[in-house]
């Protein structure tokens, strides 16, 4: 596509320098701190304290705290557990996600409405968080890693937005294979499905990136039993190190205790945590390129 | 990344006082306090261990305070201070909060401690920072473990008031009086810190990090900077003092300036109370003393003067630290724990002569005496489940004894540092640890269920432990201990609202920012006197003061 | 009724799963929402806790703290509205012009980084920037220039907080826009472009109404989602501006809610901000269906 198609005008100075500037100044926004997030993930205990803070220039390197977080085992146990908890988790939620979206998607079926209202008011009302507790424990979710996944597989807003895009641009197909005669089942899987990849491919990511960054659930669930625990939580107590343990508590509890954690290693939290959505983004973006639509249907 | 020391440091100082939420008594629950027999028919006898002899021995105070004794070295041959194992082969589970990466589970040392122990206490750490978050459901779905550990500050948080009894077991027929002289290390914990461990006239906790020099915190400053300049600790003996001090070294250009965040500590030159105040035989609450509005007005001016760090003034405390180190904030308050050799060492790392130091406890004019109130003894207090049998309790307290062995004991070399050869290794008497060590031995579990008297002991900073004991003994007649001392005081939820003001707290924060008048703040003391503080101190009166008296 | 049913039951097998979970996980511990009409205690239960009919309604409304800080809520919903929800869809747009696909990867998968960093790192970064010490002011300082006070001001903390919000959200926003942009067929602005509309009237008739959908569906739920401005954005800057500009409803029953263990008073809070919520849903919906839009479902 980075051919200009025919029919398009070829590009004026002005706007072409408009643009530029735009998306310059949204990219200098953004790598700024980014620059000073990776440098002080690299950054000595001097050079951090020399700063006082986040460092902006170099002033001495080093790898320890990368070094310090992945040579501890736990960390590679829950990398392994992330990546299941995240594969499971968003296969789970798109096969009920999608099959609830297109359910609901065709406007005069049976209970559509009040089903989509059913769903809707569990966006707005919760019966808070020890009531949850009780019954996710209740069906022996504790210790469970079920219990990190089944409590939120169901986004109501992700349905939200694949059910408006199966009723708004496939709507025409789905129309014509109904008439043709094609069971639902059918129709969502050869029409759907494929006419969809770029809505099926940003939801995904939605759950993955979901199921990959949460913690509070395994805060609830299994806040003792560091063996099953994902690697963002494993992140979090580096991170909370020497957090909100009062001051006055004298420090006779060994070194971490006495110390909060070094910004280096807080920092090479959150660059540990941007790598694989650095990695993954690519294979998401691929299929925003348009014309997807329309090759499919050709296909 | 938050940095919350600095307000908690402070919230811990009164962390005795329990909300419960009904409004009306449960028959299980008592409410008010312990009475003045009962509490005295409860508490362990105290017998002080003579097993090692500091090298900065503890002085005493006037107002019944000590410092901490100091070590500079570990001692050579430790003395054991348990024969045999004292566990019977019981499993036990036990949950504590961590504040740092989480060891990995049946590793070397649990191994080693397991043997020691003779039985098989599997330590399961939770994180520190979210710890109430964490039991507070536990608590509710009844899935205590058999030993937890309670932090007083949290108290209200989980209802410890009312887990008492119903989750959690009554110590006191294995240790009032003379039967805690079966377990000696327990029985040379302080009186005070097993105060924090009784509710309703009855034993239920086992505390632990007991210190006898237990305050709010202190005014700290670059004691390296501050001398280069000719300036010295005994220079500031009144409040305006500390003004001249901000003008003399606040440099914006250069990006320094005198103060972080002090009102916290330093509000306290003005003879304010943890919480309450008994003059005359009559309670005064701490936000209705006028005092508290001239601090205001003076944290105010500070405020609006220029000299206090641009990001302590936008709240900005998680970089609090890496100031201090930078050299761009030269005075802060904070807790006494951030007194150590860790502190030591980040410091150094930034500037080589970097040297904490704290300023004197003074009273805000510099004439009449400087007075600051004692902290609990502990706010460390962990708790059996009520399920647990007779003999496996005592197998617990047994347990709990060897945990308790003092400083300097050999029992207390395995608990700190592990074993030597594996977990760390002796390099000129300080022990040094291994990588193994600081994996598993560092991130301390076991002192979370029980541990000795504190002690001041910074290995290998030797300078550090020796300027906090002396500032400690130049201080130590200043401690009075305030009304109600250690006492667990269990409140009826509109009671406790009563007690504490989320509307003043904010209105103080926003005047010691300089964003509201002191007039805004008395305004809004005003209306929480008339929503009901006379019900409050009637409240306080008939069932704390009258049942037991101040405690002074 | 019969026959749309029989029709219409593989849809409704579909639907089946996402209710049940959330038949589980959400309405069942909505039985926690009578904890808003009690004295509740948690080691006492649901069943146990005292009653206190509407007490704590009562004291809710008496409260001149909570008016305040839902007009704060309105307030900062409001700007959020008008500066914030355009320009994820400006952007996007922006992008999809651009031609190189080179260029267009690499600004997308830089932008919605931020998403992931916490807003505690948000927050330090805007401190260390624009703060009172930071790197702007410091500046200014040395030459003389004054210093510009936006970290702590009240009367600009609307502004602030929806830059900050724009930084950290508009980048991850884009994408499901990306998406709905993917979805446009290509040959409608060929078949635009053969009869003579200019690119600004491309983008008017294909590309605006090809996001319709979409855009109608974010705006409803943005609306309906209008007492939620965020929580730990506030959380962290109470301090710096004061509650009098910060206190929002989420953080108002936080701090007169769970933090003095005042659950139930908590639980009124939030039972009040759900009704208005579903009111505020239900209005922006019948809203868009009197501009002949589907909104969350077709009228």
């Amino acid at each position: 596509m980075t051919q200009r198609p025919s029919w398009q005008e070829p590009p004026t100075l002005a706007g072409q320098s408009a643009k530029g500037l735009t998306l310059g100044g949204v990219l200098l926004m953004v790598l700024v701190p980014l620059w000073i997030v990776v440098l002080t993930s690299l950054s000595t205990k001097g050079a951090i304290n020399r700063a006082g803070g986040l460092v902006i220039w170099p002033d001495g390197i080093t790898f320890e705290a990368y070094e310090e977080m992945l040579t501890d085992s736990t960390v590679r146990t829950a990398l392994l557990v992330s990546f299941g908890i995240t594969i499971v988790g968003t296969a789970i939620s798109m096969v009920v996600s999608i099959l609830c979206a297109y359910g609901l998607s065709r406007s005069d079926s049976f209970g559509h409405r009040f089903i989509l209202v059913l769903l809707i008011i569990t966006m707005f009302v919760s019966g808070g968080l020890i009531p949850t507790f009780l019954v996710v424990t209740g069906l022996g979710g504790y210790g469970q890693w079920w219990a990190l996944i089944l409590p939120g597989a169901v986004s109501v807003f992700n349905i939200l937005i694949l059910r408006s895009f199966y009723s708004s641009t496939a709507a025409e197909l789905i129309d014509a294979a109904r008439i043709d005669g094609g069971s639902e089942w059918r129709i969502l899987w050869s029409i759907v499905l494929p006419t969809s990849r770029a809505v099926t491919a940003v939801i995904s990511l939605f759950y993955a990136v979901g199921y990959w960054n949460s913690f509070f659930n395994v805060m609830l669930y299994m806040p003792t039993e560091s063996e099953k625990w994902p690697l963002q939580y494993v992140l979090l107590t580096y991170v909370n190190r020497g957090v909100g343990m009062p001051g006055s508590v004298n420090a006779g509890f060994g070194m971490e205790h006495a110390q909060t954690a070094p910004l280096s290693l807080q920092m090479a939290v959150v660059v540990l945590t941007l790598v694989p959505l650095v990695i993954v983004y690519p294979f998401v973006q691929k299929h925003f390129r348009t014309g997807v639509l329309t090759g499919a249907i050709k296909g | 990344m938050l940095n919350r020391r600095g307000f908690l440091g402070a919230a811990a100082m009164t962390p005795l006082l329990v909300a419960c939420s009904s409004n009306t008594p449960r028959s299980a629950q008592k409410v008010g306090t312990n009475s003045k027999a009962g509490l005295k028919a409860a508490l362990p006898a105290h017998v002080p261990s003579t097993a090692v002899k500091p090298d900065i021995a503890s002085v005493a105070g006037s107002g019944g305070a000590m410092t901490d004794p100091g070590f500079l070295s570990y001692p050579a041959n430790p003395v054991a201070t348990v024969t045999g194992v004292p566990g019977k082969g019981g499993s036990y589970t036990a949950i504590t909060p961590l504040w740092g990466t989480v060891p990995p589970a049946n590793n070397s040392f649990y191994q080693a401690m397991n043997k020691a122990l003779g039985a098989t206490l599997t330590m399961k750490p939770a994180d520190g920072a979210n710890y109430d978050t964490i039991v507070t459901p536990m608590a509710a779905a009844k899935k205590l473990p058999d030993w937890i550990q309670l932090p007083s500050w949290w108290n209200a948080k989980f209802g410890t008031d009312r887990l008492v009894g119903t989750q959690l077991a009554d110590l006191t027929p294995y240790l009032a009086g003379d039967k805690v002289k079966k377990y000696p290390n327990l029985a040379a914990i302080p009186t005070g810190a097993w105060q924090a461990g009784v509710w309703g006239d009855k034993l239920y906790g086992i505390p632990g990090s007991a210190y006898n020099f237990a305050v709010a915190g202190a005014i700290f400053y670059r004691r390296d900077i501050l001398e280069a300049k000719g300036i010295t600790a005994d220079q500031v003996k009144s409040v305006a003092d500390y003004l001249s001090l901000g003008k003399e070294l606040t440099d914006a250009k250069r990006g320094v300036w005198a103060f972080g965040d002090v009102y916290t500590y330093l509000a306290f030159s003005w003879d304010l109370p943890p919480n309450w105040k008994v003059e005359g035989g009559k309670l005064l609450h701490k936000y209705e003393l006028p005092q508290l509005l001239e601090a205001l007005e003076w944290h105010y001016q500070l405020a609006k003067s220029g000299y206090v760090h641009p990001d302590a003034l936008a709240g900005q405390n998680a970089n609090s630290n890496a100031r201090f180190y930078s050299g761009k904030e030269l005075i802060q308050g904070g807790g006494t724990g951030a007194w150590n050799l860790g502190d030591y060492q980040s410091g150094v790392a930034a500037e080589k002569n970097y040297r904490r130091g704290a300023f004197n406890y003074i009273s805000h004019d510099g004439q009449s005496p400087a007075r600051m109130f004692l902290g609990p003894t502990t706010s460390i207090v962990s708790y059996l489940n009520i399920k647990l049998k007779p003999e496996q309790i005592e197998e617990c307290l047994a347990i709990a004894n060897y945990l308790a062995a003092p400083y300097g004991s050999a029992e207390y070399k395995l608990i700190t540092f592990g074993v030597e050869g594996v977990h760390y290794t002796m390099k000129n008497g300080v022990p040094a640890a291994t990588e193994d060590g600081k994996k598993f031995v560092q991130a301390a579990t076991f002192p979370f269920l029980t541990g000795p008297t504190g002690v001041i002991s910074n290995l290998g900073a030797d300078q550090v432990t020796k300027d906090y004991a002396a500032w400690q003994a130049a201080n130590v007649n200043a401690l009075y201990k305030p009304a109600f001392w250690s006492m667990n005081i269990s409140m009826p939820q509109q009671i406790a609202l009563l007690n504490t003001s989320q509307a003043i707290d904010d209105a103080i924060v926003s005047c010691v920012r300089g964003k509201k008048t002191v007039a805004e703040v008395k305004s809004v003391i005003d209306s929480w006197k008339k929503s009901g503080l006379d019900r409050l101190k009637g409240w306080m009166t008939e069932n704390v003061l009258n049942k037991y008296g101040t405690g002074q | 009724m019969k026959e749309r049913l029989l029709r219409d039951r593989s849809l409704l097998i579909m639907v089946v799963p996402a209710v049940v979970l959330l038949l589980i996980f959400n309405y069942v511990p909505m039985v926690g929402v009578i904890t808003a009409f009690q004295y509740y205690d948690p080691l006492i239960g649901i069943w146990d806790s005292d009653w206190a009919g509407l007490d704590q309604f009562q004291q809710l409304f008496a409260d001149s703290r909570f008016w305040d800080s839902l007009t704060n809520t309105l307030y900062l919903s409001f700007v959020q509205l008008i500066l914030f929800f355009p320009i994820p869809i400006a952007l996007a747009m922006l992008l999809n012009s651009v031609l190189s696909e080179r260029v267009r990867n690499f600004v997308q998968s830089v932008v919605y980084l931020p998403h992931f960093f916490s807003w505690v790192l948000v927050i330090t970064i805007f401190q260390q920037m624009l703060g009172g010490a930071g790197a702007l002011n410091q500046f200014l300082r040395s030459h003389n220039l004054g210093t510009w006070d936006v970290m702590t001001n009240p009367d600009t903390f609307a502004l602030l907080v929806t830059f900050q919000g724009v930084w950290k959200e508009a980048g991850w926003g884009i994408i499901v826009f990306l998406a709905a942009l993917a979805a446009i067929n290509p040959g409608l602005y060929e078949a635009a472009a053969a009869d003579g509309a200019g690119p600004f009237r491309r983008m008017w008739h294909i590309t605006l109404p090809g996001l319709r959908g979409v855009i109608v569906l974010m705006l409803v739920l943005r609306l309906g989602g209008a007492l939620s401005v965020g929580f730990e954005q506030f959380l962290i800057q109470r301090e710096a501006v004061g509650h009098d500009a910060a206190e929002v409803l989420d953080t108002y029953a936080f701090y007169y809610g769970i933090a003095t263990t005042n659950y139930s008073f908590g639980a009124a809070a939030g039972l009040f901000k759900s009704v208005i919520s579903l009111l505020l849903i239900w209005g922006a919906n019948k809203l868009a269906h009197s501009f002949g839009e589907d909104g969350l479902y077709r009228k």
